[in-house]
């Protein structure tokens, strides 16, 4: 029977969770050393805890005692089946479980010393607990009974694939109560996990990963160049911190080199960054560089704003000692005070928020949210839609979680012109081609009109008012049209081909009458506003268009026409005196697309004739 | 004499910088990472060369390097050069070398084969060191030994009670890199 490794100080650092989260230790700075005066705190990592100073089991919960679970470094998980599934027993059952837990040895896997400190810890004897507000300053050491060492072959890859979270229920299916029921509801509020490998830099490794991945859930590209910006201006804190940049200029070099190559993905919007991003962060060596230049920030973030955490690391002879030995050290897990400094270093001022998420022995029915930094936004003020930063911790050991919300489905990357354009002609597009062959879809628009000039450009066969047979302007669209294989293109191309019969038919059937622009030749425009080559139409398209137009409405002079307000349907030129000095002529200024006219030499002597006979009277 | 090992290694003294750096740069490496690191470590070493220490590789595979060091004034290794291997693994910067003396040496914290006890160079080891700054760790070690978790019992008490005693012994145990090459 396999049975499980035992590490009784995490297992009392999980059930100290009920009360206060670990990290409130770091928001009573005041207190911290003040209580931490009361208790004979362990020393810097790897020395023997004593053993008066462990916290000890919570009486009130003596069942926690058995079945201890050790999601230690490995990132596996050794269960013993609970005997008794109850979540809550009877007291005699409690009383039970706890002399079993008293009695239970693990296998011989545990040294000796170790043993004997367990068996002190079961003493059923209250005895002093730990302030909770200790608790982060209790982690590193507490995690020196389970060092990270060479025995441990942690497996899997440095960085896994995101998955569903449920593997995590899978994984505690046989587990004790408590973790069952948290990984149980653990799926509905965070759907995705992603492992670390367990190798002593997981949190490391975790909290620098879910940064680049922030990043690239941000999506602005500018956001990687003013990242590389402000960590360049924290190389200040690095020189002050007694490190020459020859020292961190390879580190930079690497956590640079990913910032950029993310940036030059998402700018050329390959989709290729996730696959770059896990790539880097299983190439050992890149990932460590990385690793170090988060542990480097972190060390001179702590040396530089020692009045922050001074309190919590009462247990070593300065800062600059603390963070050589415990932040700086190539082979040392992530502790709290490094987790929060990082936290104030590069998490909150990137905008990101940081959420480290506890799934332990500790009661209740879901995972404790015990320490949560919120996103920003670009104005300084708490967003919601600032990427959020999820780590899971199992004590010894860091993963990644995610809510299904942090990753939207793909948006199709249209721009919001080209869909409203889409959805515009959609009904109308097979309808023109296949009842008629025609292609002039605008003409089959029921009611489309132009609001500046009051369609004075619709055909004439059909409305009856102020043909003006001045050019279709309407080019500026089409270039940015075209190319693109959506239906919005008959609409563009066919702005030209529809104004064509305007001209033919107003020349051929409506004899000038009171408007003067009839007396221009078709060509004649204002020189900013090149016409565009007349297509070879002909009245016989006007008749159709009038019969078979499509659509349940019947056509209104006062509809807007597609793009109305998009600019260029202002841009007519009006060639009659009374148009030309409303402000609907673009060449007023009182037209919001105002737009001077130009002289052209052309234009000019080709058509001088006929506008100063138009802009006589 | 301290470049020993480097003119060893180059079978004269007369090569130029680019030279003696510029075989092991050059041939192709298994891990790149680690060979990248120790090539750069060597540049800096070669043309920033620091008073009192030396290394250079062994081989064009950069494994594993020799160096030496040089007792600090003022105490009792002045004017003695000792020297060490150091065996590089694959993940190196973030793994400590595998550093031993190879000159015998009397110090409390350095057994009779040559191991050292030096926290930088177990636990406390650091991606920021480099082969420089560890020779140098050394060399301080040897002014500055820690008698109170001694690998050598009677180094650590002698270097208290009589340091007439403990220079003898130092001197004693010494031997000339010349020595130890024949």
């Amino acid at each position: 029977m396999s049975r499980p490794q035992v590490l009784n100080g995490f297992h009392h650092y999980g059930q100290q969770q009920q009360q206060q989260p670990p990290f409130d230790g770091l928001l009573h700075l005041q207190h911290a050393a003040h209580a931490h005066a009361h208790t004979h705190a362990p020393g810097p990592m790897y020395r023997p805890l004593p053993v008066p100073s462990l916290p000890m089991r919570a009486p009130e919960h003596p069942a926690a005692g058995y079945n201890h679970q050790h999601t230690g470094h490995h990132g596996r998980t050794s269960t013993v089946p609970m005997s008794d599934p109850a979540y809550l027993a009877a007291d005699d059952e409690l009383a039970q479980l706890q002399k079993l837990s008293n009695e239970y040895e693990p296998e011989t896997t545990v040294s000796a010393e170790r043993r004997a400190q367990r068996a002190a810890c079961s003493v059923p004897t209250r005895a002093p607990r730990a302030k909770p507000r200790l608790r982060g300053l209790l982690l590193p050491a507490l995690r020196a009974f389970h060092p990270p060492s060479a025995t441990d072959t942690p497996q899997g890859p440095l960085v896994g694939e995101r998955q569903s979270s449920s593997a995590i229920a899978t994984e505690y299916a046989n587990a004790d109560p408590v973790y069952r029921v948290k990984t149980a509801a653990l799926p509905s509020k965070y759907a995705y996990f992603r492992t670390c490998r367990g190798d002593g830099h997981c949190g490391w490794r975790a909290i620098a990963f879910t940064y680049y991945e922030a990043m690239l859930r941000a999506g602005d590209v500018l956001k990687f160049e003013e990242e590389e910006a402000r960590l360049t201006s924290m190389h200040n804190l690095l020189n002050l911190a007694g490190f020459s940049e020859d020292i961190y200029e390879d580190f930079v070099e690497e956590a640079f080199g990913l910032l950029q190559k993310l940036a030059g993905s998402v700018r050329a919007m390959d989709g290729a960054a996730a696959d770059i991003l896990l790539q880097t962060f299983n190439d050992f060596g890149t990932a460590m560089a990385i690793i170090t230049y988060f542990k480097l920030l972190a060390s001179a973030w702590i040396q530089s704003n020692p009045n922050e955490y001074q309190p919590f690391l009462l247990d070593y002879p300065d800062l600059k000692t603390y963070c050589q030995h415990n932040i700086e050290a190539s082979n040392c897990e992530i502790d709290h005070v490094a987790m929060a400094a990082l936290a104030e270093a590069m998490v909150k001022p990137a905008g990101f928020g940081l959420e480290v998420l506890y799934l332990d022995r500790s009661p209740g029915a879901e995972i404790n949210n015990t320490y949560r930094v919120d996103g920003v936004g670009p104005d300084g003020y708490p967003s919601a839609n600032a990427p959020t930063m999820r780590l899971l911790y199992r004590p010894g050991h860091y993963d990644i979680l995610y809510k299904a919300e942090d990753f939207p489905p793909p948006v199709a990357s249209q721009g919001p012109i080209h869909v409203a354009l889409a959805g515009y002609t959609d009904g109308f597009v097979p309808n023109s081609l296949s009842s008629s062959g025609i292609t002039d879809v605008m003409a089959f628009i029921p009611g489309l009109s132009y609001p500046a000039g009051l369609g004075q450009r619709w055909p004439p066969v059909s409305y009856d008012y102020t043909p003006n047979p001045a050019p279709q302007t309407q080019v500026a669209p089409v270039p940015a049209y075209t190319p693109a294989p959506t239906p919005a293109v008959p609409v563009a191309s066919n702005h030209q081909e529809y104004v064509a019969p305007v001209h033919a038919s107003h020349v051929n059937h409506h004899p000038p009458t009171n408007h003067h622009t009839l007396h221009l030749e078709p060509p004649v425009t204002l020189p900013i506003h090149p016409p565009p080559a007349p297509p070879p139409l002909s009245i016989e398209r006007a008749p159709p268009v009038s019969v078979e137009r499509g659509g349940p409405f019947r056509p209104s002079m006062y509809e807007f026409e597609p793009g109305y307000g998009a600019g260029q349907v202002h841009s007519l030129p009006f060639q009659t005196s009374i148009f030309r000095n409303s402000h609907y002529n673009t060449a007023h200024f009182l037209n919001p697309d105002f737009q001077p006219e130009e002289w052209s030499p052309d234009s000019e002597y080709s058509t001088n004739r006929g506008r100063h006979k138009s802009t006589s009277q | 004499m301290a470049l020993s090992a480097n003119a060893r290694s180059n079978g004269g003294g007369s090569a130029t910088v680019a030279q003696r750096y510029g075989l092991p740069i050059s041939l192709p490496t298994s891990n790149p990472n680690n060979i990248t690191s120790l090539q750069k470590e060597l540049m800096d070493i070669m043309t920033k060369p620091t008073p009192g220490v030396t290394a250079f590789p062994d081989d064009e595979n950069m494994m594993r390097w020799t160096a030496t060091i040089e007792g600090p004034d003022d105490t009792p290794y002045a004017g003695l050069t000792f020297k060490l291997s150091m065996a590089f693994a694959s993940n190196y910067p973030y793994t400590a070398p595998g550093v031993l003396f190879k000159t015998p040496i009397y110090h409390p914290n350095v057994d009779f084969s040559g191991r050292i006890c030096l926290d930088i160079l177990k636990d406390k080891w650091s991606a920021i060191y480099n082969i420089n700054s560890v020779l140098l760790s050394l060399q301080s070690l040897l002014g500055e030994p820690n008698v109170s978790s001694p690998l050598n019992g009677q180094a650590a008490e002698l270097w208290d009670k009589d340091p007439a005693e403990y220079k003898r012994l130092v001197l004693a145990r010494h031997k000339a890199p010349e020595e130890l090459d024949a």
